[in-house]
């Protein structure tokens, strides 16, 4: 199967300025990939070399197979973009029906459902819409004309929690029909639940790719423990994967790497009536790269 | 697209027929008045001016006849000039003011040819400047005809022609260096200068040989030298002004394919 974006040390400059250098990334069909980093890591120019908004200094890029220069490549492609401008007099369903017609037709019942699941009025005059809304015409003009690959700048901005859990869901039923999503975020916890794998990208380079799975498992986890009665620390001590462990009478507080199995073991023999673990946080794992990523830098000062 | 682009084009295009309308119906509304007291208007009257405003004004050697009356109010500077404000207006609405608001971003992601997204931007612009032109010459046709100005039809025809001509000119400029750079201020500025400097070369340097020869890169040049109002089509020269918006067309279309859009 080819894969759905295939980079090659695709990098771009602004003038002088680094936008994005040397990434080299495969998106595989059916994945949902989560972009991450900070604002002005290089994400957008990301998206936009995809979609031939702006072309390449060096490198190249394979989108469904095909050259994003090509209208037919870009024909298969939704597209959020990162900052979505909506103006004008005309109606948002105007507008929607417009781009359907420049996309080969959209039915209109398919614009309908997707405005109810959001719950968009599409009869407002674009300028009148608020953020939020503006970022639901935008979703559904992305998702409208059911593409292969929907590629999403920043998608939950400006949505409120019920939208970002709709849309969601609809992410996740677009990867169920076998089709790909690349979405970017600053905030990990906006694209953890979804992902199948996750890029980190920091000035302007790819830092890490990660399957968000491996990366779970990987994570560091608070535990605590509560039993019936004292127990001895001694059988708590060394066990594999357990760190920072305190014992005070009857309780046990550490944090595991990767799996907690060992710790289960151990605690089975006594009598455990409270136990708290803590969901691993992702975030945690991000900061971890970004800052390695910051210490990199000053030792190699620019 | 080209119905899209029209449609957003549509209540500046309705504005500006009305405006140019209103300043050709006003005009020659005082041509009457004109006609009966030839001596207020005529050669003496028109002496007094200084030999520059003259000048600029296309030498105002006949203010009374009904051809040389049109040709100095209505055909020789003020016209010409609104039309090419509104054509720079409309060309940056096309691409360079969606570039700059962001609107266009999501345009060049759908599934059309960048060099087809021009031409079809190109084609909304010069369709609804024919609609302004046409608004605007049965305007000026009538009212020539209401008011006994004498001219022929088919002479007003061939100045409106030449208006129409010359705003697609300035129009495609600005397009084109919109297209190339995606910024107003420079397509705005562009096409200032060049019809500002264009437009004193064939009036008032006209008589200075160091600059004269500058009316050959001049379109107003081949917009006025052939004096369509009274001696009907300048065919060579009207050619002269389509072929050179035809080049500019062709340069838009490149220069913006190969563009980085929004950056």
């Amino acid at each position: 199967m080819t894969a759905v974006v295939q980079a090659e040390a695709l990098t771009k400059y602004y003038g002088r300025r680094r936008g994005l250098e040397e990434l080299t990334l495969d998106i595989q069909p059916g994945e949902i990939f989560g972009y991450l980093g900070p604002n002005g890591a290089g994400k957008t120019t990301t998206l936009r070399l995809l979609l031939d908004v702006i072309r390449p200094t060096r490198g190249s890029v394979r989108v469904l197979g095909g050259a994003p220069r090509e209208p037919a490549t870009r024909a298969r492609i939704g597209y959020l973009p990162g900052d979505l401008v909506l103006e004008g007099r005309d109606r948002a369903i105007d507008y929607l029906r417009f781009l359907g017609r420049m996309r080969g037709g959209v039915p209109a019942s398919r614009i309908e459902a997707l405005a109810e699941r959001f719950d968009a009025d599409l009869t407002v005059p674009m300028r009148k819409l608020s953020k939020g809304n503006k970022q639901k015409v935008g979703l559904i003009q992305a998702f409208m004309h059911e593409p292969e690959f929907v590629i999403l700048d920043e998608p939950t901005m400006g949505l409120d929690p019920l939208v970002q859990q709709e849309f969601l869901a609809l992410v996740r039923e677009v990867r169920a029909s076998g089709r790909t999503v690349l979405m970017s975020s600053h905030v990990l916890a906006e694209v953890q639940s979804v992902s199948d794998r996750v890029g980190i990208v920091r000035a302007g380079r790819l830092v890490a790719v990660e399957n968000v799975a491996a990366l779970r498992e990987k994570a560091v986890r608070r535990v605590e423990l509560h039993f019936a009665s004292p127990v001895p620390p001694a059988a708590f001590e060394n066990l594999p994967g357990v760190r920072d462990l305190r014992v005070e009478g009857a309780s046990v507080r550490c944090t595991i790497d990767g799996r907690p199995d060992a710790l289960v073991k151990a605690a089975a023999r006594f009598t455990v009536v409270h136990l708290v673990s803590a969901e691993p946080d992702l975030e945690e794992i991000f900061l971890t790269y970004y800052s390695e990523g910051e210490h990199d830098d000053r030792q190699k000062p620019a | 697209m080209i119905a899209r682009s029209l449609r957003d084009h549509r209540r500046p295009l309705i504005w500006w027929s009305i405006g140019i309308g209103a300043f050709i119906a006003l005009y020659l509304a005082v041509y009457g008045s004109v006609r009966e007291d030839p001596e207020v208007y005529g050669p003496a009257a028109v002496a007094k001016f200084p030999g520059p405003l003259r000048d600029l004004m296309g030498g105002m050697t006949d203010m009374v006849s009904g051809a040389g009356y049109l040709q100095t109010v209505v055909y020789q500077l003020f016209v010409p000039m609104l039309f090419i404000a509104c054509a720079t207006l409309l060309a940056n609405r096309t691409l360079a003011g969606p570039e700059e608001s962001g609107t266009l971003e999501l345009v060049v992601t759908l599934p059309v040819d960048r060099r087809r997204l021009v031409l079809d931007k190109l084609a909304a612009l010069a369709l609804g400047l024919l609609l302004v032109a046409g608004a605007t010459f049965v305007i000026a046709a009538g009212l020539s005809a209401l008011m006994e100005t004498g001219v022929p039809f088919d002479r007003i025809l061939a100045g409106h022609l030449g208006v129409l001509l010359l705003g697609l000119f300035f129009g495609t400029v600005a397009l084109a260096a919109g297209a190339a750079t995606g910024r107003r201020v420079v397509a705005s500025a562009v096409v200032g200068v060049w019809a500002a400097a264009g437009y004193t070369v064939v009036t008032v340097g006209r008589s200075l040989d160091a600059i004269a020869w500058l009316k050959w890169v001049s379109p107003f040049h081949y917009y006025a030298e052939g004096r369509p109002l009274y001696d009907g089509l300048p065919a060579g020269d009207y050619l002269v002004l389509a072929g050179a918006t035809a080049v500019l067309a062709l340069t838009a279309v490149l220069a913006f394919d190969r563009r980085d859009v929004g950056v």
